[in-house]
């Protein structure tokens, strides 16, 4: 599991959402997903799928696949692991955003230095690796445990959004810098399998 | 370009709609506008804007997913009666190309009305809102910086054209620190200026044909001038962005190689020297701020509206609700602070940073109380969670507002 975990990290830092997303699937198809749409790599949705179109997915090699109407859902530990797989996939992503703030902050001057000298920016930085490290740990330690690997999927939502206000306008316009991390919110949405909880916390 | 009158055919609805008195009143009636103790709290011109802003964001609505996956597509927006009546109500009164129903009056007359208006806009759809042809910030820096002719120049080819404005302050370089642009204003020997630079994320930086923006005479922050400038122009070039959502504001680059600028057309030339540039719009900055702020609680209330028909009966519902309502209470106290005290800025700032934060909170609270596949499998709030972030990049970015309202040290004696 612990080396399964770190491939798809690897393969979502470096290659992004569509090359992680096929280990995280290992093999499951539309019909395993637990509500009514699927996320699959573009490259693997089957001949005459029923698409719901997304341009941005699509943008990502990702498409949304309406479940057959007779299937079944995968059982509850499979899809478990999957979803932990899929949150591997996002740490490896969530991992390369913060590099890219990184990376914009350090040549943006503002105020007469770089912004990444800002304490606020540095603050915001600083959590997101420490909220990295907790992500990486839980998966390993609690993968197999529903309610912690969706845990692990809302923190990486919000840690993503953190990230995306540091690179201010160019995060949200331009060269996408932002895309695979919002499909990957999408895509979890389609694969982890919560029941919904009532509370509205945080 | 304008079409025939549609203004009419809104204004004539809702006033149907109003027969037995005000739209308020015919809102009420089924059983849409009871509201809460922050809308009954509202002067009665207001509560009238609202209703009437209601029904005008039900029309925006319609348009919502196809502006999204086509924002560059002007029929749509040409032929939509809401955005036509909102782009006449936000321009003053004495600029209109025609009248608008007594109702909408309240929309220019105060910012209270003005935030009351955006969060039923919005609530309609964020996006369509801001595809509208309206004035928008440009008008307001014209209004504040701009003398008789520029307002003429400025209104009048907007009433004439029903065009796009823009408002280019935001560069490839500088955003937040917006007194480091370096879009520069050279003296032109033949007379007036000519600009040079780049602006970019600037809404309808494609599309507007008139509008402001912000250059440099010299090295210094009181050497910044607001400009009018018209297209076509020599040297004035302009392309979208793709963007994430609020797809219909149409952000993208505009670039400026020695674009002519007549001295006229220098906004603030009778004002002192302090009020020319960016201090001189302060006042408008800080509505604008609040009608952002009033967007992004409407695309909130949006959201929960959808998981609440959606999920009825949940245990979480009150406490959203709750959530909305404190907010809404927050954002009509601050415009109505405002409206009484326009210089101060600090109000504004904690409104927007509160209203933004809840907005994006409220789409996350949405992911998780509906079942698997939920935003794949409804477009319009996967898309409302897209347009919801947009706000946080709008006239003040979380970490600039929370600078501006942190408090100042406190004075300590010395040995004390
Ligand atoms: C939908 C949309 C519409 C827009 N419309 C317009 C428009 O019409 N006209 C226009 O001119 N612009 C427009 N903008 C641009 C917007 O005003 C800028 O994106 C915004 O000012 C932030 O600037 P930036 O993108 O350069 O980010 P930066 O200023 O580079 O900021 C990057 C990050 O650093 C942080 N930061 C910056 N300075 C500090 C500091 N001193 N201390 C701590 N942290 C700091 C910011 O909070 C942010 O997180 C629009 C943007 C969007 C997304």
């Amino acid at each position: 599991m612990r080396e399964t975990l770190a491939e798809c990290e690897r393969a979502g830092h470096r290659d992004g959402l569509a090359a992680g997303l096929g280990p995280a699937l290992d093999g499951a198809g539309a019909d395993a997903a637990p509500g009514s749409v699927a996320a699959l790599p573009s490259a693997a949705v089957p001949p005459r799928a029923s698409l719901v179109p997304h341009p941005l997915a699509a943008r990502e090699g990702v498409s949304f696949v309406r479940r057959p109407a007779r299937h079944r859902t995968a059982a509850p530990e499979r899809l478990t692991a999957l979803a932990a797989r899929l949150a591997a996939v996002r740490l490896g992503l969530t991992r390369r955003l913060a590099e890219r703030a990184v990376d914009h902050l350090s040549g943006r001057i503002g105020g007469g230095e770089p912004l990444i000298r800002r304490q606020l920016v540095l603050g915001t930085l600083a959590d997101a690796r420490v909220e990295l490290e907790v992500a990486r740990r839980t998966l390993r330690v609690a993968g197999t445990l529903p309610a912690a690997v969706a845990e692990v999927h809302d923190r990486l939502t919000e840690l993503d959004w953190e990230l995306a206000k540091l690179l201010g306008g160019s995060g949200y316009a331009g060269d996408g810098a932002l895309r695979g991390v919002v499909v990957s919110r999408l895509v979890a949405n389609c694969w982890v399998a919560r029941e919904a909880t009532g509370e509205a916390v945080p | 370009m304008t079409p025939a009158t549609p203004a009419a055919d809104v204004g004539g609805r809702t006033a149907t709609a109003g027969a037995a008195g005000s739209p308020a009143v015919a809102a009420a009636a089924t059983g849409r506008a009871t509201g809460t103790a922050a809308a009954r709290s509202l002067p009665p011109a207001v509560r009238d804007l609202v209703a009437g802003c209601r029904e005008l964001g039900a029309e925006l609505r319609t348009l919502a997913l196809a502006v999204d996956r086509a924002p560059e597509d002007h029929r749509l927006l040409r032929r939509c009666g809401a955005l036509e009546l909102l782009r006449v109500v936000g321009t003053p009164e004495r600029f209109r190309p025609h009248p608008v129903p007594a109702w909408a009056r309240e929309f220019t007359a105060s910012c209270l009305g003005r935030v009351a208006a955006n969060i039923e806009l919005a609530r309609g759809d964020a996006g369509v809102l801001n595809a509208c042809a309206a004035p928008s910030l440009a008008g307001f820096t014209v209004d504040a910086l701009g003398d008789e002719r520029q307002q003429e120049l400025f209104y009048g080819e907007l009433a004439r054209t029903g065009c796009w404005t823009f408002f280019g302050m935001t560069e490839p370089e500088h955003g937040s620190d917006a007194t480091a642009l370096r879009t520069r204003l050279d003296r032109d020997p033949a007379g007036g200026f000519l600009m040079h630079g780049t602006k970019r994320y600037v809404a309808n930086a494609e599309r507007g044909s008139v509008g402001v923006v912000f250059a440099r005479v010299g090295p210094t922050p009181l050497s910044i001038r607001a400009v009018l400038l018209k297209r076509p122009a020599p040297g004035f070039t302009g392309s979208p962005l793709e963007m994430l959502g609020l797809r219909g504001a149409r952000i993208g680059e505009m670039r400026f190689d020695a674009v002519p600028v007549p001295e006229e057309h220098v906004l603030g030339r009778h004002l002192p020297l302090s009020r020319r540039g960016l201090w001189g719009a302060n006042r408008a900055f800080t509505v604008v701020r609040l009608q952002i702020a009033a967007q992004a609680l409407g695309v909130a209330h949006a959201i929960h509206d959808q998981v609440r028909a959606l999920r009825p009966g949940r245990p979480g519902h009150d406490l959203v609700t709750a959530r909305l309502d404190a907010a809404r209470q927050l954002l009509y106290d601050t415009a109505a602070e405002v409206d009484a005290r326009p210089d101060d800025r600090e109000p504004a700032c904690v409104a927007k940073l509160h209203t933004t934060h809840l907005a994006v909170r409220t789409a996350r609270w949405a992911e998780r109380e509906l079942p698997p596949s939920a935003l794949a499998g409804h477009p319009l709030l996967e898309k409302w969670c897209r347009d919801v972030c947009a706000f946080e990049f709008m006239d003040g970015t979380t970490n600039i507002l929370r600078l501006a309202v942190a408090p100042a040290p406190a004075s300590h004696r010395e040995g004390s």
